[in-house]
């Protein structure tokens, strides 16, 4: 993007591509050996990535598999209506809705805190110890993390039920409790992301400037008011960029975990859009009902996007794009 | 005062502070690993009357000597090396070409291909219509259908792109004034100086596939494909379900042999990581640039 026409062979002239088919003619002679070296991808990305969005048409109809995408029967909207009228939507809309705005709001100011302490920490040593095992979680799998949270929890043998019950307590069945769903989901979610997601600020702290610093110090600012009025300033900008990527992605919830968490005991409060489109679609084969109810959840998740995006546009951020 | 102490770096209690609360961050999150390592080498009584806390109590092997005499977990963990191999490998090469003509500036369409790419980051046809394609396509219960779907992720085909295009141009130039193809430029030139960021995306790649479950469980039925994490989640239910009755059969307890199968399973990407960081730490930081 950087290099201009320096980077094009020397012994052919760019041609400004001008209007006419013999100048596209033209150009595509010349970026042939480019272009076969682009068609693999080409190929995956209309099959892989196209593909799929041209097959949400089978949401208007009554896909069966005899008689294939083009084949099957229009329906129009009647699964959608069947979707909204039925009694699951509501409870899917806002289980979704509440998953994801909790957890962007739990989670979102650990990273940043952790960041801007492990920065005030002096001993190389200790800071890098720290770091390297705050990330460990992140390269875990949802399978593996899943179970330590299930064993941990666990009634019989959990650790936390063992505490519990160290003080006199009755233990609890966490994961058969709605009440706690929640809460197990977004904590176990700080505890896997939260040094993970810290690399981004640390970076941006890492960047600022040394001598704000040091003109502070000869002005006898303390460490909290470097904190408060240097540090934390600094990567207001990146602050805000992952602020906007995280709620505009807030609506697209993982069904890894909550797939391996959840169960029939705590679908009131667990069962989110995802999970419900694999179970129906996949599970019972009701592709086409299943597919209407993802193109409808992708549709909600893409104007959560722009409404991020145009609000921090409007306040005078860097949006996205 | 305050001036001082800024200049002349005391250990204040602010010092202290932070110490103690990054030292509780670092044990807890290491704590769970420890936790099941020390299960799995625990005997039975130990796991059963709730002894085993940080060490392991009673040391013994039998969970590994049972998981091995099992052909189930081998045989997922060749799968999953399998997968990973051939799947990381047709990531690498895949985006490492797509980036290439990508990087050209004037490279025939460039724009429109660049659209159609990023448009795929916010748009997607979600799970169900992907699995009718892979299905037309004969994949499932193949391997294919593991490597092949996910075989270009936009983000790091977007990060490698922008590495190419921070290459130094002279020596491409120089190749092409020799008459060099442009596959040839791409095979000895571009990608052998790309090794640092095809070694970050790759990791991202390898990753991805080590600890994949969701996609093996929905495409691969046959049980002897199953790769790791799937089987570890069939074991997850023996936990609350099966337990106690299974304890007076056997002399090791389901939750000693599933702790042992996760730390086998995590085994390469313990011994990855500390050495990862500073590439994963590159491939976040511009894969946020690109946004």
């Amino acid at each position: 993007m950087q290099t201009t026409s320096t980077e094009l062979p020397a012994g052919r002239k760019r041609k400004t591509p001008g209007s006419g088919l013999s100048s596209v003619w033209r150009h595509i002679v010349r970026d042939r050996q480019l272009l076969i070296l682009f068609i693999p991808c080409i190929i995956f990305f209309v099959l892989f990535r196209y593909g799929p969005i041209y097959g949400l048409i089978i949401a208007f109809k009554d896909y069966n598999v005899y008689q294939g995408i083009m084949g099957s029967e229009w329906v129009g909207l009647e699964h959608f209506r069947r979707f909204f009228e039925g009694p699951d939507f509501w409870l899917l809309f806002r289980n979704t809705l509440l998953l994801g705005l909790f957890t962007l709001l739990w989670a979102f100011p650990f990273p940043i805190l952790f960041a801007v302490l492990l920065n005030e920490v002096r001993s190389i040593r200790f800071k890098k110890t720290i770091q390297t095992f705050s990330y460990l979680p992140a390269f875990l799998s949802v399978v593996i993390v899943s179970s330590m949270i299930i064993d941990f929890l666990s009634p019989t043998h959990g650790l936390v039920n063992e505490v519990i019950k160290f003080f006199g307590f009755e233990p609890k069945y966490f994961l058969a409790s709605s009440e706690w769903f929640r809460t197990i989901y977004i904590s176990s979610d700080i505890w896997q992301h939260m040094g993970y997601d810290a690399i981004i600020y640390l970076a941006a702290i890492a960047s600022i400037d040394p001598t704000l610093y040091e003109a502070a110090k000869v002005d006898g600012a303390s460490r909290f008011h470097m904190m408060r009025y240097i540090t934390i300033p600094s990567i207001m900008p990146t602050i805000l960029i992952m602020f906007i990527l995280k709620s505009g992605a807030m609506f697209r919830i993982g069904y890894e975990k909550v797939l391996l968490l959840y169960s029939p005991m705590t679908y009131d409060v667990a069962d989110v859009f995802s999970t419900y489109v694999y179970r129906k679609g996949l599970l019972e084969t009701n592709y086409s009902y299943a597919a209407a109810v993802g193109l409808f959840e992708s549709l909600i998740a893409l104007v959560m996007l722009l409404i991020s995006q145009f609000i921090s546009k409007r306040a005078g951020g860097r949006g996205l794009w | 005062m305050v001036a001082r102490s800024a200049l002349n770096p005391r250990f204040t209690f602010f010092d202290l502070f932070l110490v103690v609360v990054l030292s509780l961050i670092g044990i807890v999150t290491v704590y769970p690993v420890l936790y099941i390592v020390a299960v799995s080498f625990s005997d039975t009584a130990s796991i059963v009357q709730n002894k085993v806390f940080l060490w392991p109590k009673g040391f013994n092997l039998d969970a590994y000597r049972k998981i091995i005499e099992e052909p189930k977990i081998p045989r997922a963990y060749l799968n999953t090396i399998m997968y990973t191999g051939l799947g990381t490998f047709i990531n690498l090469l895949m985006t490492a070409v797509a980036a290439y003509p990508l990087s050209r500036p004037g490279f025939f369409g460039r724009k429109y291909f660049m659209i159609a790419i990023v448009l795929t980051m916010f748009l997607s046809g979600g799970i169900i219509p992907t699995y009718l394609i892979v299905q037309k396509l004969h994949m499932i219960d193949t391997i294919w259908a593991i490597v092949i779907p996910n075989a270009i992720w936009t983000v790091e085909l977007l990060i490698l792109k922008s590495f190419y295009e921070s290459m130094s141009g002279s020596l491409r130039e120089s190749a092409l004034i020799d008459g060099a193809s442009e596959y040839r430029i791409l095979f000895n030139i571009v990608i052998p100086l790309s090794k640092p960021a095809l070694a970050s995306i790759g990791l991202f790649y390898f990753m991805g596939h080590w600890n994949s479950f969701f996609i093996p469980m929905i495409y691969l039925n046959d049980p002897k494909m199953l790769p790791l994490q799937v089987v570890l989640r069939d074991m997850l239910f023996f936990d609350t379900t099966q337990q106690n009755s299974l304890i007076e059969q056997s002399t090791i307890t389901p939750q000693a042999m599933k702790n042992a199968t996760i730390f086998v399973s995590m085994v390469p990407v313990l011994l990855i990581y500390p050495f990862a960081q500073k590439y994963f730490a590159k491939g976040i930081m511009l894969g946020s640039e690109k946004g």
